[in-house]
Parts: structure tokens; sequence; C-alpha cells
């Protein structure tokens, strides 16, 4: 008990999250996102068109169908692209930092000491650019965990070790 | 026995017929639409592109379920002490389960695994109520081989475990320290849930008046002369009369359900667990080991206040069976002496509000805008377009205003977050007014979320998880909940605070 100290903490004087740099996500998860979103769009537009083709009476609203798919084909290039931009992450010594969000910008930040497990997820289309998601399970349930996509497969199993890493540690 | 996990290894080879069936049934799920109208159509069809089709599709998931099985790999790393599993043909996924955080290892056996003669392997770490790990196929002295070795390391806790539940047998005879009296039922009874037993109400009439129209439709009663009867004489009366009943149905229900459910609430205590045990008819009885609490809600509302009694809700993180999982654990009507107590058994001391934060006015507007302008400009719009009639009823305006006005008023009146160094309190509710309390250290992870448009107003919200649920508030200074963030943080980095 000699050397125990209890002093008051300066919460001005606190590492702050806030203040942390983010790294953004590789260039090449935006290309991964286009593919997937003119997949997405390419399938729908071959069912638009097979509907058009078996009930030629749809042929009158040719004009507006094909409006309301552009407009949300754009809105959807628009967004993803914002949502790529805004998307981040920090490693702290102590705490993994998310950064997401289109309208809101919602930061979610989970000390490792708190992790559960941790998952490498591979999409298809990623596959192809060696690209892999990070996801990290809590005991919070789904609100409380934290995918990061667009991370090199390389970088993502380093990520993983740390992780692994701290949380033995703290045990 | 254990070298054999080291190396990635597959399932046993009959998991690619529970592959198949799997597979088959996700198929059918996402495809009987379409086989519904093959079905219709059978007559018209060539028989033989069915036949194609159909062994073309059999074929197919065939091989996807071949392909599952093959991608789907298991092994230990010993190295890391880790048990990883690979799945995924095109999307791949590969989970990493640390040994020391395994909870259970479950090996069960469905019907269709009993008649392949293989079991299922589940692997649960603690929270969240998903099982982390699954191997669906493997047979039952390699399943029993695994958990040994999964389990290994969580040995000591399922020693600790074994060693509570023979000191609980010792000490079950201990006499209650509390138990709440049928007054305090009583009181709970006419004070609470108003609204539940109301809809509960509205929804027996609805079926009556369902079941009642078909029946006096068959037989020769003159319903017009009925509602025109209804109309004229004892309108204002029956109104008053109706709303009396209601008011005395809902009382009558309330204390009913409230003395079934929790007659003779007794609360004991051992080892430091709370033992709870009620009911009428058939005595239920919990525990509450007061580590693993996570959210304590108070709640109580005006009269309430005026009897002297409020409403414990306790939410725990159990790594147990499902049910127990989502449950919350009730205790109704103690008193104020009575819930501190049980507080400080809980928590260690009683729980203080500390420094207020408030919401920013623009939630009151906000929510004015999406509770009343919102529906009556709906109202108004549909008045005006599409069925005029419906501007007869506009002498309710006010009263719905009034009405709900007042609940958005003193909803955002009461809602407040209170910080001190050992519990954050959220205060919230119009009429039934909340308080959750959850300690720091139980905190799992924490998002903060502002919009781009209030970054000038410093004003921003903030969800904490924990392992029983979220707390939120929102609109509140942003700068203050930026830096108590930081704080709970530095607190729970620097502390090996247990969380259950």
């Amino acid at each position: 008990m000699e050397n125990f100290t209890n002093e008051t903490i300066d919460t001005t004087q606190l590492p702050r999250y806030e203040a942390v740099a983010f790294s953004v996500l590789h260039s090449n998860y935006w290309k991964v996102t286009l593919i997937n979103v003119f997949l997405f769009f390419l399938i729908i537009g071959t069912v638009l068109g097979l509907l058009l083709f078996f009930n030629q009476g749809l042929l009158a609203f040719m004009l507006e169908i094909s409006v309301i798919y552009s407009v949300l084909l754009i809105t959807v290039l628009v967004l993803s692209r914002i949502s790529f931009k805004k998307k981040g992450f920090a490693f702290r010594r102590h705490d993994v930092l998310y950064r997401h969000g289109i309208i809101a910008t919602n930061t979610i930040v989970i000390p490792y000491n708190r992790v559960q497990h941790v998952a490498l997820h591979e999409g298809f289309v990623s596959r192809y650019f060696g690209l892999a998601k990070i996801e990290i399970f809590t005991a919070g349930g789904s609100s409380s965990d934290i995918e990061i996509p667009g991370i090199e497969m390389e970088q993502a199993e380093n990520i993983k070790q740390l992780l692994m890493g701290k949380i033995q540690k703290q045990l | 026995m254990e070298e054999e996990f080291k190396k990635p290894q597959r399932q046993s080879s009959v998991g690619v017929l529970l592959m198949f069936v799997k597979t088959l049934q996700q198929w059918a799920r996402g495809l009987w639409p379409i086989f519904l109208v093959y079905i219709f159509k059978f007559d018209e069809l060539n028989k033989g592109y069915l036949f194609l089709g159909l062994s073309g599709l059999l074929i197919t998931i065939g091989i996807i379920a071949y392909l599952k099985y093959l991608n789907f790999t298991f092994y230990l790393d010993d190295e890391n002490q880790e048990f990883i599993i690979n799945e995924g043909i095109l999307n791949k996924t590969k989970t990493i389960i640390q040994l020391n955080k395994i909870q259970q290892v479950n090996i069960n056996q469905s019907l269709l695994q009993r008649i392949i003669g293989v079991y299922e392997l589940d692997v649960d770490t603690a929270g969240s109520n998903k099982k982390e790990g699954e191997i669906k196929a493997i047979s039952h002295s390699l399943a029993l081989a695994l958990k040994a070795s999964l389990m290994q390391n969580g040995k000591k806790a399922v020693l600790s475990e074994k060693e509570e539940m023979t000191s609980q047998a010792e000490t079950a005879e201990e006499r209650p320290f509390m138990a709440i009296s049928f007054l305090s039922l009583l009181k709970v009874g006419i004070t609470s849930n108003y609204v539940k037993s109301l809809g509960l109400i509205l929804a027996f009439f609805a079926t009556v008046y369902e079941n009642g129209k078909s029946f006096m439709t068959h037989s020769d009663f003159d319903e017009k002369k009925m509602d025109a009867y209804l109309d004229k004489s004892i309108a204002i009366q029956s109104v008053a009369i109706i709303v009396f009943l209601l008011i005395a149905a809902i009382l009558i229900i309330n204390l009913v359900r409230v003395i079934f459910k929790y007659f003779d609430y007794k609360i004991a205590r051992q080892n430091g667990s709370l033992l709870l045990s009620f009911g009428l008819l058939n005595t239920k009885s919990t525990i509450i080991k007061p580590e693993k609490v996570q959210i304590v809600t108070v709640t109580r509302n005006f009269f309430q206040r005026k009897m002297n009694i409020l409403e414990l809700k306790i939410k725990q993180a159990t790594s147990g069976e499902k049910e127990e999982r989502k449950s919350v654990i009730e205790i109704p009507g103690c008193n104020e002496m009575e819930s501190n107590e049980i507080l400080k058994l809980l928590f260690l001391k009683t729980p203080e509000k500390g420094i207020m934060l408030k919401p920013n006015f623009r939630k009151l507007v906000f929510s004015i805008f999406l509770s009343i302008i919102l529906p009556l400009a709906g109202f108004f719009a549909f008045g005006k377009y599409v069925q005029p009639r419906f501007l007869d009823f506009v002498y309710l305006v006010p009263l719905y205003v009034f009405f709900v006005g007042s609940i958005v008023y003193f909803g955002f009146k009461n809602n407040r977050l209170f910080v001190n160094d050992n519990f954050i309190i959220k205060q919230s509710g119009a009429w039934d007014i909340d308080n959750k309390i959850i300690e720091p250290g139980k905190i799992q992870a924490i998002t903060t979320s502002q919009l781009f448009w209030h970054k000038s107003a410093d004003i921003g919200s903030i969800t904490i998880h924990t392992a029983g649920g979220n707390l939120s508030f929102q609109l509140g200074n942003y700068s203050k909940i930026k830096q108590y963030v930081n704080l709970w943080l530095y607190q729970l980095e620097t502390s090996d605070s247990n969380w259950m």
C-alpha cells in the first residue's frame, strides 16, 4: 500500500480521441465499391430489360424507368463516394477507432481489452485487389462491432496479430 | 490427441450431405415463389425441361455444398492460443477466437445430424447472443477431443463455477432479507403499465368485435336500428360509462397481472449474490450476480413517487441459454430504502447523480416537429386534398396538441445524463421516469456522433455500449461529451476492470 497513489486526473490533459489522425481506406477499395455497385445495377438492369422484353406494355413507361434508374445509380454513386471519403480508422496503443457515416460523423472506440474476437472477411471482388475487411467483435452486441473494409491483406493480418497481442497482454 | 487439431482440417466427410441439405433449404426458401408458379402450371409444362431444370438445380446445389465443405477448415493455433475457422467459397471469412475468451463449447445433434451420425460443435464467447464459431459436422470423439482442448484454458472458469454450485446448495436455506408486501404489489398494480393493459383490452375487444360482427350478420339482428339507437340517445352517457369501465378494467387487469406474476416476492442474499423468488402459481427464481450486472433501471412515475414505491429492472450479462440472455429481471414495488439497499449490494455504493448534462433545445424542436407538426400537416393535407370529411374531426386537434405536446415537453425536460466518477445515469421518460444506471467499468465500446450542421453549435450524441444493452444521450454539449469519453477510455484502458 506504500506506493499507492491516487492523484486527481486532469481530464483536459488526457489523450483526446477526437484529435487522432485517421488513416483513410486503401484507394483500391473505391474500385471495389464501384465494381460492386455496377454489378448490382447490372443485375437490376438485366431484370428490368427482361421485364420490358416480355411485357411490351411497360415500354410506354420506358422514359420514366430509365430516368429513375439513372437517378438511383447516380445517387448511390455519390453516396458511396462520400461514405468512402469519410471512412477512416486509427489504432492507438490501447484502443481502435473507426469513423464512418454520410450525414452524421460517427466515431466508435473499442478498447483492446474489450475485444472478444476478430474475423477477416475477403469479398469476391476485394480478394482480387488483395483487400480484406477486419471485423472486431465485443460483447456489446452488433451495434458495438467494428467492420473496417479496404485494408490490404498483409496489413489486415498484422492488425489481427496486434489485436490478439493486445488482448493477451491485458490478461 | 491434441496434435491433430494443429493442422487445418475439414469436417467429417458425410458433412457434405449436411451442407447439401442446408443449401437446399436456403435455396428453397429463396426460390419458393418460383416453385409455386411451376406447381400450379404443372400440367402445361414440358416434363422433360422440368426434369432437366430440377436436376440441373440439384447438381448446382451439390457442387456448392461440396465447395463449401472443401473451403470450411478449422484448427488450433498453438503459438497464438487461437481457434481459427475458415469458410466461404467466393467470399472468404476467417474467424479468430482467443482460447481464453471461450466461455462455452456445446456439442449438439439435430435430427438430420443424428441420421447422418455427426455432431455440431458451437463455440461461444461472452456477451453477444450469437454463436461465434460453428462446426456443423464432426464425429463425436473428435468433438469431445476438440472441446477438451478448447476448454483447457477455460478449465479454471468451469471449476470455479462448480464450486459456486456446491456452495449454493449449502446456503440455499438462508433467510430472505427482503420481501415485497402484498400492499406494495397493490400499489404497483394500480400505478403502472396502463398503456400495456389498455393495449391488451383493445386487442381483446377488437377480436370480440370482429367475431361478434360475423355473428350478427348471420343472425337476423337489425344492425342499422341498433346503430341509430346508439348514435342518438345515450352518446355522451355511454362514452362516460365506457371510459369509466375502461379505467376499471385496466386497473383490475393490472392488479391481477402483478399479483399473479410477483406474489410472494422474496430476495435472499448468498455469497454476495441475490436470490429472487416470486410468482403465485409457479414460483420463479433467479440469481443476480453483482459482477454480471450491466444496467440497472430505476423506474417510477408521479403516483409511485407519492406512494413511495419504485421498480427496478436489472440486466445481466450471461453466457447461458438464449432465453436467459434476453430476459430482464424485474423487482417491482420496493420503497426507496429497499432499493438503495439492493443497489448498494449490486454496485457496492449507492449510485449518486453527478454532473448533469442537458440536451440542446433543438431536441425539443425536433421532437415537436416530428410528433406534432408533421402529423398535423399530414392531417390537413389529407383533409384538404383527399377526404374533406376528415376535417370534421378538427376539434380533436387541440386535444392532440395538448396531449402529445405535454408528453414531448416532459420527455425533453426529463432527458438528462448524470455523470460522476463511479456512475453514469441516464434519466428519460415523460410519465414513467427511467433512470438507467451503469458503471463506467462495464463499457464495451463508445460511439459518438455528430451531424455536420451541428458542428458550429457544438452539440452531438453519444451511445455507450454494454453487454446488457446501449445507453444513448442525444444532442448534448459535444465538447463535454468528448471529454467524458476520453476520461472513460482512460479508466477502461488503465485498469483491468472486470466487466463480468
